[in-house]
């Protein structure tokens, strides 16, 4: 291992045939940012090469071009030295030319097993037959196993299901295990992984460069840079600044090149402070490794940092401390995530910074325009904001002014702690500077600041820096001893090269007892009617009750296909009621008409799906308005019930000759279709948009034929509902849909489904349907009025939606 | 220009207001103030459940009230019962507030507490509630209304309608509270982002039930109005104002996405929506049409107005 390392370019040698890629004057522009500033690169077969910048360099905009994600404004890319055309270079074609990239925020379905996350990434093997998962199975096993040897992942666990560094394991067997690879790409591989399991991975990473795949290692971990490159690329602000080979080159020389800032903060940080203060805030003992140095009170004037790798439990150590109580420390909060927990988009920087103040008044307290605008330009000039621009939008602003304006909001009144999570994440060194020095000052004035970061090199400005593995502080570093060695040290100093592979397991048998619900809700139901009534049991008894049961399932089925896209039909009743007017007038009528009518429908369904997913509107809002148009077909075709069913259809579910009721034998058919399209490899895809769609826009899927085909599936399900209360009834009601909106939604969730996350299950569903539609039959030999049945259905709704809530945790803007 | 209009998306329901009655009158030879009067009595009704309409769904997050026809089937029934029971106005008028603000709290605690998304629960809190109207229905021995109610419902102001005065009233505080007051801009940010609303300090999931309770309490309110209106309860009262209420707010330029809302533009929207209803009516479209259209409508807003949700 070591000898390649020693000189690596002499065994495989830079040839001089066409590189494999090269790209040339190559720029990107977001907004007013500079992500990719005329880079020029090539990239020959066979060579390691490893790209270090700080974030925001504009590294992950380099890989997004590589890997077709992202269409750069200028310049041009060479493959095998033949020009791309960019209109046809995406994700699938960047594919087809053998270049992969494992993502760093992880592109895994969470819902999908990890065999169906291969597929997704490669999907050439997967034919529609029974056992079509098989060889995805061996794929992972083989991969996994060839990569990382020892470790224990299950090919048909939930990706979800795994740990953090299980999830990465994956994602980067996923990539190096494709025979067809030529250029892997891989984006911070080892941010989770054990000392061990990152060595494995670079001596694998060797093993194949030998076999002349090209890879490109992003990492800040600049050891393992310098363990494993051939050569080296620095990039600064969009560009290129380095490129040399990996002779001689130590983290110092690399820190150095990436920006030296560290060397030049830890100077200014030196000057001297007042001795911390009085406690402000505590750690609890949950929070501190047994047995460790770290001193769990939070002083006045102290810059405190809290460090490990990513997902160590830092940044939730920093959020608990936010939940403080009232009447507490009064705590300030800015996070470097300023799309998502940080910009009001629609507002001004004016507004998002006042905001600030109004947050802590009554809430019937008016706000005071003078005396906010004031207090927010005071805020503004002490972080070099220029106030002419508090008007502007907040989007208007540069990655660094719109942190500044955040960073104005925390400090726009007077509190004792500012608490700080990787304020500087995308933003310029000009106003990472303007940070340092504010949280300076802001310490030297006496108050405390917590600061999390994920480039260690902001840890010199800390007075002390707390290190956390596996969710707790397990060592304290002292001003003078926090160096980036010393950092990487205490992070993996509580790991000891063993992960936990098993699946998590809190709240594993409240899950089984959710999977297994709608079953026994069944049981329990026919338990308990055969008990009152033993002809329930009887083949006239099942014919009886469950004709009415066979709309709602298929009507559920069809909603759950809507839930597993994260979406909601609420007009999938009156669609159902209007293929049941149609089949019942059109369709006797003048069939040819009939059938054009019921394709139609679909169509809409279809025109639906693209409406939602082109204009960005909520399926809610537009299948509530869809819900009054199905409603008012219907009733311009059919103003009154009436009507009779088909020849055809009427006797689909009258008794028949095997002495198995006709219902019986439909429920099942359904379940059997719904489920095999679910466990096909369409469905696998249909499930995994429902879950993550930017990993499988990545992957190349697109969205849009997707989304047709789950509106038709949802649209089709709720036709055959129709077609089914026509045979039911041997008339037509427009009317006759409504309440299964309702009902469809109760029985997917019943049947086991999340709402949100892409997780179904058609057996549940059936199962739950069914119970739902004996509810009446069940009420009445109880005695109770049916006037109850919508209260007891809705009641019954809001109850497994509790149990489910409670016992999976958050999650409702998953 | 475009900034009066992105600031003032009240100008474009006004717009269609404007046309729709300019054309009517062309068409039906008769320009007068009385035909807007007749609609805007219908358009008070609407107006007020979709005023609190609006505050839920500005609170951002995907949240949507779908309780609001059983908390106007079950007020109205609940207020032509305290009324049979020889109590007074008042004591109806109070019991429906507080039945719309219970009903509000029981969401607010669905959707924060339990997090059940709010379409699901209030679906499912809106169909327990027509259960209770049910209940209620069969122990209505005498329809009466009259009073207070029937007083607010069918007065007229100098020729406007009290409904519509009612409703004009709420929307002006509610402007005023949205611009003005801290909820209103605690509202607002939580449904921007509610993330970073939560970071900046904003008490989350006190602001959320404050929007459910308003709702549901407008809601109850509207109930007993329209009960003073018809002379009564009965069961499906409710339902034209599941669709209607979101119309609404939609027509009137408040963002489906949450944390952007125009008060001024909801009372408009309601007004601009029951016109085109009342149009179909006069031009003699069947039922199902008009419903066919209203759906259309709303949807082919909504479309349009998408790509404006994030600048």
């Amino acid at each position: 291992m070591t000898d390649g390392a020693a000189d690596p370019a002499a065994g495989r040698g830079a040839t001089t045939a066409a590189p494999l890629l090269a790209l040339e004057g190559v720029s990107k522009t977001y907004g007013t940012t500079r992500a990719a500033s005329d880079v020029s690169l090539t990239i020959r077969a066979g060579e390691i090469i490893g790209l270090v910048g700080a974030n925001g360099a504009g590294k992950s905009t380099l890989m997004r071009i590589l890997a077709g994600v992202t269409r750069p404004d200028t310049g041009q890319m060479l493959i095998d030295g033949r020009p791309v055309d960019w209109d046809a270079f995406g994700p699938r074609a960047a594919n087809a030319a053998g270049t992969r990239i494992a993502w760093q925020e992880l592109s895994l379905c969470p819902n999908l097993s990890i065999a169906e996350n291969f597929y997704i990434e490669r999907p050439n093997a997967g034919r529609f037959r029974p056992g079509w998962t098989r060889p995805y199975r061996e794929l992972a096993a083989e991969a996994l196993g060839a990569i990382f040897p020892g470790t224990e992942i299950v090919p048909d666990t939930r990706a979800g299901a795994l740990p953090i560094s299980g999830r990465q394991m994956v994602e980067i067997a996923r990539v190096l295990s494709d025979p067809g690879l030529r250029l892997a790409i891989l984006d911070e591989p080892t941010s989770s992984l054990g000392a061990e399991r990152s060595a494995q991975l670079r001596a694998h990473i060797r093993a194949i460069a030998g076999r002349g795949v090209a890879v490109v290692f992003i990492s800040h971990k600049l050891a393992e840079v310098i363990d494993v490159a051939d050569r080296v690329l620095v990039m600064r602000n969009g560009r290129i600044t380095e490129d040399r080979p990996n002779r001689g080159l130590t983290v110092g020389h690399l820190v150095e090149m990436m920006g030296g800032l560290s060397a030049e903060a830890a100077a200014e940080a030196a000057e001297a402070r007042p001795a911390a203060g009085a406690p402000v805030l505590t750690l609890d003992r949950a929070t501190i490794a047994p047995g460790s140095n770290v001193d769990p009170e939070l002083r006045r004037g102290e810059i405190v940092g809290f460090a490990g790798l990513e997902g160590s439990g830092q940044k939730a150590a920093l959020r608990r401390l936010f939940t403080a109580p009232r009447g507490g420390p009064r705590l300030r909060f800015v996070s470097g995530d300023r799309p998502v927990e940080g910009n009001f988009p629609l507002w001004t920087v004016l507004e998002n910074i006042t905001v600030g103040r109004t947050a802590r008044r009554p809430g019937w307290a008016a706000t005071r325009p003078g005396p906010d605008r004031r207090a927010a330009t005071e805020a503004a000039r002490g972080l070099a904001l220029d106030p002419a621009r508090l008007d502007h939008g907040i989007l208007d602003l540069s990655g660094g002014n719109q942190q500044k304006a955040l960073m104005a909001r925390a400090i726009v009144d007077d509190f004792d702690a500012l608490l700080l999570d990787d304020p500087t994440r995308g933003v310029d060194i000009a106003a990472k500077r303007e940070f340092y020095r504010l949280a300076r000052e802001l310490a030297g004035r006496g108050k405390l600041i917590l600061w999390h970061s994920t480039e260690d090199g902001e840890f010199a400005e800390c007075d002390r820096v707390l290190v956390f593995s596996h969710g707790r502080a397990v060592r304290q570093l002292e001003r003078g001893a926090i160096t980036d060695e010393a950092l990487i040290a205490a992070s993996f100093s509580g790991t000891a090269g063993t992960e936990i592979l098993a699946p998590r397991g809190s709240g594993a048998g409240m899950r089984r007892l959710l999977t297994a619900l709608p079953f026994l809700c069944l049981a329990l139901i026919v338990a308990a009617m055969t008990w009152r009534n033993p002809m329930v049991a009887s083949a006239l008894g099942a014919q009886l009750l469950l004709g009415p049961a066979v709309p709602l399932v298929l009507v559920a089925l069809g909603q759950m296909f809507a839930v597993g896209g994260s979406e909601i039909d609420l007009g999938i009743g009156p669609a159902a009621g209007l293929v049941n007017v149609v089949s019942a007038t059109l369709l006797v009528a003048t069939p040819w008409l009939g059938v054009g009518a019921l394709l139609g429908i679909l169509a809409l369904y279809a025109l639906m799906g693209l409406l939602i997913r082109a204009r960005a509107i909520p399926s809610i809002v537009v299948t509530l308005g869809a819900s009054f148009i199905w409603l008012g077909m219907g009733q311009t075709l059919q103003p009154r019930p009436g009507g009779s069913a088909p020849d055809w259809l009427a006797p689909v579910l009258l008794p028949s000759a095997f002495g198995i009721p006709a219902p019986v034998i439909v429920i099942l058919l359904a379940g059997i279709a719904a489920a095999m399209i679910n466990a096909s490899p369409a469905g696998t895809v249909l499930r995994g948009f429902g879950a993550s769609p930017l990993a499988l826009e990545r992957a190349g899927w697109s969205t849009i034929r997707y989304t047709v085909l789950r509106y038709l599936l949802v649209g089709g399900f709720a036709s055959l509902a129709g077609l089914m209360l026509t045979a039911m009834s041997g008339a037509s009601d427009i009317n006759a849909g409504r309440a299964l909106t309702l009902l469809s939604i109760a029985a997917v969730v019943i049947g086991g489904c999340r709402l949100l996350g892409g997780v179904i299950a058609p057996w549940g569903v059936v199962a739950g349907a069914v119970t739902l539609s004996l509810i009446g039959a069940f009420l009445a030999t109880l005695g109770v009025s049916t006037d109850y049945n919508a209260a007891v259905q809705g009641a019954l709704l809001i109850a497994i939606l509790a149990l489910q809530s409670l016992s999976f945790g958050g999650g409702r803007h998953a | 220009m475009r900034d009066f209009t992105a600031h003032n998306r009240w100008i474009w329901p006004a717009l269609g207001i404007l046309l729709l009655w300019l054309a009517l009158a062309l068409l039906t030879e008769r320009l007068s103030l009385a035909s807007l009067s007749g609609v805007a009595a219908t358009a008070g009704f609407l107006a007020l459940p979709a005023l609190g309409q609006m505050l839920v769904i500005t609170s951002g997050g995907g949240n949507i009230d779908l309780s609001i026809p059983g908390v106007i089937a079950l007020s109205a029934y609940l207020s032509v019962l305290v009324l049979q029971s020889g109590a007074g106005s008042g004591a109806a008028l109070l019991a429906i507030l507080a039945a719309g603000a219970v009903v509000g709290a029981v969401n607010a605690v669905l959707v924060l507490s339990l997090r059940i998304p709010a379409m699901i629960a209030t679906l499912a809190s809106g169909y327990i509630l027509a259960t209770g109207a049910l209940l209620l229905n069969g122990r209505i021995t005498a329809m009466r209304t009259g009073g207070l109610f029937q007083m607010l419902a069918t007065a007229r102001v100098f020729g406007v309608p009290s409904s519509f005065l009612i409703a004009a009233i709420a929307a002006a505080i509610l402007g005023l509270v949205l611009a003005r007051l801290a909820w209103g801009r605690k509202l607002l940010a939580t449904g921007q982002s509610e993330g970073a609303a939560r970071l900046a300090g904003v008490p989350v999931g006190a602001t959320i039930a404050l929007a459910f309770v308003l709702c549901s309490m407008l809601s109850a309110f509207a109930g007993g109005l329209i009960a003073g209106y018809a002379g009564g309860a009965f069961l499906e009262m409710g339902t034209p104002y599941l669709l209607q209420s979101v119309g609404a707010v939609v027509l009137g330029g408040t963002l489906i996405a949450g944390g952007s809302a125009s008060a001024a533009g909801t009372l408009l929207g309601a007004l601009l929506l029951i016109m085109i209803v009342t149009t179909m009516q006069i031009a003699g479209l069947p039922k199902g049409v008009q419903d066919i259209l209203q759906g259309v409508i709303i949807i082919l807003i909504l479309s349009l107005a998408g790509s404006r949700a994030r600048a």
